[in-house]
């Protein structure tokens, strides 16, 4: 008997179930700062019944859509129609098993987790695209078509920026990317000019405002989930903002340090401490830019579809490839 | 693909049988049994269209399909289409091809009841029509109403008038301010909006004694006076109500995306926006300087100093542009009507129950949303014969048909919210 | 107004005149081409078309559609009157001259029953394509409930217990557009609003 795999197979299944357990506060916290930050910017009050300060109202309107009625319309493609929503919050979940939370705290410490992170993201715009299209109603059928527009276009930029820092780290796993930082300071010094760009890509990635085209409230009442009620859209909501908390998680692994503290960290304070003290900075750092994006959302009004088209290829793209020949100079001429 | 079929005989309008609906379901060819279930996909292109033959020539032209194109209803339940109303949408991809609003889901028929009502009563019903502006609403009434029967308004219930239309007009444009950001996707101007009519609402509420429907009018005056108190409040208002706006400019106005979404959309130049019967700010924003509180002077404007603001591109930006400049100009004059306020009677002399003499009379003013008018006949009883409203906002949407093709889906929000509808006053 | 005296000798007995208006009733066969002197002639630029509206004179057995025009050159509005025959109410159409009196004349279709000849686009505007009846018409009563409001035995015309059944039929054969149904369903007592309901 090999244990070894036994005992492989074991940590992967109780990685996994603690990642998928985790999906769910994590969108129940970051809906809760969306509404109290949001509030805040518009000068109410917000949520403030449930729970002290209102702190439970984004748990219980997850209760909520678990207790409401699921419709499925008449015409719609019934198997489509009920996978859509697994696969949109699947592949958001999934992504987050390359995610690495603290020293040593990674569910699947892959060589190429670069990769199989932006691959697996990606699935989430087959997901839509089958929910629009499976609704069978017309707005759901543009919000799904835009969002395969979008989310196609903006993945290059997004991919681009990323290879900067893989050529400067010369590793496309996240645990080496972080470890690299460690030693040299933390990435986003030296791409300074594309964290913008990799900004903006991953909020139009996950369909965040002012890149929310595929929802655009006021012209396609919801996009693709405009049929969708109860759970099933509860896990699209889900998966909206699980997305937003995984790309803020990439953007400070990638270029702010992880779980590294500002100042050196004690490499050498390992174990439950050290795990302890990564997971602080680690969700520090994330909810930081989870902020940021509310902050967005409650200032910017939304970009219009082409615009957005336009903005992804004649801006963003280029400077990405420009960013890319930069860095890649520069690390060659580093080694002569 | 051509969905009707061009042989179809257009009926004629009077024809009252012309609803017997299986002669015309035959004569269309529509009386074959439809596909039943959810065997398979009818396909987008045809879903939407009326079982019914076109009635009019424009009609069949909508509802005849190019390859490629589908219609696509907005409303009446939509987030935002500023109240029930419907566009019938015809798209190429995102791209629009042709739109024809469909109205009447808020028809309450209030000419008919105003035509059943007292010429007091008048005053009551009209407040609901154009719910942003309720106090024009009642302001053009009651000045047809004085001219039918003939009595001259104290001269301070006339500057008391004039400082609730103002300070109405601020609000309505401010809301008009957070209505296109939101139906562009920003969250925040519109509760900045609410924040600055609440405290108008305020005001107009302590001196009316009602929020929104304010029933402040009447017939030869006005229904309370203004106290020294209200005046103390309405100043503690004026001292931060450009911040406000201001507050709300600063996210907008020199937003970049907010100028790339509304800079050249919907250019609607002057000479056109006549020929449809655009009037108010969307006519001023296309360089129009039509404005009925100069051009036909009513209550006491011709003592007031304002100017008359243009924009000369015409496009949503101008109009933007346009309401904040009036908001300005509101402010000026109420704070010239607050100064030369006259001490007096608010009311004059009228019997409970009006019975003018037989005549005719039209009454125009500016609301927030352009000319709004009122043609009233009376024939001597206590009920107007006729009671006509002309509303602003019904007449204005006659333009999106004309400047909506060629923009995406996106757009008609913007260009819609531009043209400050409000579908109470639309649908009366 | 003295302009429209020599510019138009045979409206001279229609002319009429209150603090602001100037009235003027022309013939139906007449109003395009008036109106299109009005507006695009340098002495009058009437060039805003602030109203078109219609009158139903039941008793008098005739419509009125009236203009008010506005013009930067005179002090007042213009208002012109135009007769339509009850019972075939046809007129033509002003919406080459202004395109914003879609709507007008849309609505005024819808709610009297006049019909626009020459108009694109005359379709029901408020009501339902279906709906049969004009609901500002005269002969249309309210519902019974309007009965109990503070305006209630002013207006014989509200309550159809107390209206005189033969006050419009003896100037008018049933209207065009009531059916004979309709108007049956009224001697029999009933409301006709509560029959034309739209479906």
């Amino acid at each position: 008997m090999d244990w070894t795999l036994l005992l492989g197979i074991g940590r992967f299944i109780l990685a996994t179930t603690l990642l998928l357990l985790l999906t769910i506060p994590t969108a129940f916290v970051v809906i809760q700062m969306e509404l109290k930050i949001i509030a805040l910017m518009q000068l109410r009050i917000g949520p403030n019944r449930v729970g002290p300060g209102g702190m439970f109202q984004s748990t219980i309107h997850g209760f909520k859509v678990l207790a409401k009625e699921d419709t499925v319309p008449d015409q719609a493609d019934r198997a489509t129609f009920t996978m859509a929503p697994w696969m949109v919050y699947m592949a958001a979940a999934m992504s987050m098993l390359v995610i690495p939370f603290a020293p040593g705290l990674v569910a699947f410490d892959s060589k190429i987790s670069v990769v199989y992170f932006f691959a697996v993201l990606g699935l989430s715009v087959v997901g839509l695209l089958v929910a629009g299209w499976a609704s069978y109603n017309k707005y759901s059928l543009l919000g799904g078509l835009r969002s395969a527009a979008q989310m196609v276009s903006y993945e290059i930029p997004l991919t681009l920026s990323v290879v900067g820092v893989v050529v400067l780290t010369g590793s496309l796993s996240f645990t080496e990317i972080i470890a690299w930082q460690l030693h040299h300071g933390w990435a986003f010094l030296p791409q300074i000019l594309i964290l913008p760009v990799f900004f903006i890509a991953a909020t139009a990635e996950i369909n965040r405002a002012p890149f929310d085209m595929v929802e655009a409230d006021s012209e396609l009442v919801a996009g693709p989930f405009t049929e969708y009620s109860g759970m099933r859209f509860g896990f699209f909501f889900f998966a909206e903002y699980v997305a937003l908390f995984i790309m803020s998680t990439i953007l400070v692994t990638l270029f702010f340090g992880g779980w590294l503290a500002p100042w050196p960290f004690p490499a050498q304070l390992g174990g439950f401490i050290g795990t302890i003290y990564g997971l602080f900075w680690f969700f520090l750092k994330a909810y930081i830019f989870v902020f940021v994006a509310v902050w967005m959302r409650a200032t910017l009004p939304r970009l219009r579809v082409d615009q957005l088209m336009g903005m992804a290829w004649k801006v963003l793209l280029p400077l990405a490839l420009v960013n890319l020949f930069v860095t890649a100079i520069v690390v060659v001429v580093g080694k002569l | 693909m051509t969905a009707v079929d061009p042989e179809v005989r257009i009926p004629d309008p009077l024809d009252t049988e012309r609803d017997d609906e299986a002669r015309l379901r035959a004569a269309a060819g529509l009386d074959l049994p439809r596909a039943a279930g959810r065997a398979e996909y009818a396909g987008f292109e045809t879903v939407g269209l009326p079982d019914r033959p076109p009635q009019t020539e424009r009609e069949r032209q909508l509802f005849t399909l190019d390859e490629g194109e589908m219609l696509v209803n907005m409303g009446p339940q939509h987030p935002s289409t500023h109240g029930v109303m419907r566009l019938l949408v015809k798209v190429r991809g995102e791209v629009i091809t042709d739109i024809d609003p469909v109205l009447g889901y808020l028809h309450r028929g209030i000419e008919k009841l105003c035509e059943n009502a007292t010429y007091t009563t008048v005053l009551t019903y009209v407040d609901p029509m154009d719910y942003l502006s309720a106090m024009h609403n009642e302001h053009a009434p009651a000045i047809a109403f004085e001219k039918l029967y003939g009595i001259e308004v104290p001269r301070r219930a006339e500057y008391i008038r004039a400082l609730v239309v103002e300070l109405n007009r601020v609000f309505s444009h401010g809301l008009m301010m957070g209505f296109l950001a939101l139906d562009m996707g920003g969250l925040t101007p519109i509760l900045y909006g609410f924040i600055n009519r609440d405290e108008v609402v305020d005001l107009l509420s302590a001196i009316s004694g009602q929020r929104m429907l304010f029933n402040f009018f009447r017939v030869g005056g006005v229904n309370w006076d203004v106290n020294d108190e209200f005046l103390s409040r309405l100043g503690k208002w004026r001292s931060h109500v450009l911040d406000n706006i201001a507050m709300n400019e600063r996210l907008l106005t020199e937003n970049e995306i907010f100028r790339a979404r509304t800079r050249g959309m919907g250019i609607l130049d002057g000479r056109r926006a006549v020929q449809l019967g655009v009037t108010g700010p969307n006519l001023r924003a296309s360089g129009v300087p039509f404005d009925v509180r100069r051009a036909h002077p009513y209550s006491i404007y011709p003592e007031l100093e304002f100017e008359v603001i243009t924009q000369q591109t015409g496009d949503v930006y101008a109009r933007y542009l346009q309401r904040i400049a009036e908001i300005k100009q509101s402010i000026r004059l109420i704070d010239q009507i607050v100064d030369r306020m006259p001490h007096g009677p608010v009311q004059a002399q009228v019997p409970g129950i009006i019975r003018p003499r037989p005549g005719r009379a039209y009454a125009a003013i500016e609301s927030p949303r352009g000319l709004y008018s009122v043609y009233a006949i009376s024939d001597g009883s206590a009920t107007p014969y006729r009671f006509r409203m002309r509303d602003p906002s019904f007449i204005s949407l006659q333009a999106l048909p004309t400047l909506m093709p060629g923009h995406l889906i996106a757009d008609t929000m913007a260009i819609m919210a531009s043209f400050d509808p409000v579908m109470g006053g639309v649908d009366k | 107004m003295r302009l429209l005296l020599d510019r138009f000798p045979e409206i001279v007995s229609d002319l009429w005149t209150d603090e602001d208006t100037v009235e003027v009733q022309v013939p139906r066969d007449r109003v395009v081409d008036t109106l299109r002197t009005l507006r695009d002639d340098g002495d009058f630029g009437f060039f805003l078309l602030a109203d078109a509206a219609a009158v139903d004179y039941g008793p008098r057995n005739w419509f009125e559609v009236v203009y008010h025009l506005y013009s930067d050159r005179h002090p007042g509005w213009l208002r012109i009157r135009v007769r339509v025959d009850r019972q075939d109410p046809r007129t033509p159409t002003v919406t080459d001259l202004w395109e914003g009196a879609m709507f007008h004349e849309r609505e005024m279709y819808d709610m009297m029953g006049i019909v626009f000849e020459g108009n694109r686009d005359l379709r029901r505007i408020y009501m339902s394509p279906d709906y049969k009846s004009f609901p500002q018409r005269k002969d249309f009563l309210l519902p019974d409930d309007a009965a109990d409001s503070a305006a209630a035995g002013v207006n014989p015309l509200e309550r159809p217990e107390t209206w005189q059944l033969d006050r419009f039929q003896q100037s008018a054969a049933p209207a065009v557009a009531i059916p004979a149904a309709e108007s049956q369903s009224v001697e029999a007592g009933k409301t006709m609003a509560s029959e034309t309901r739209p479906r």
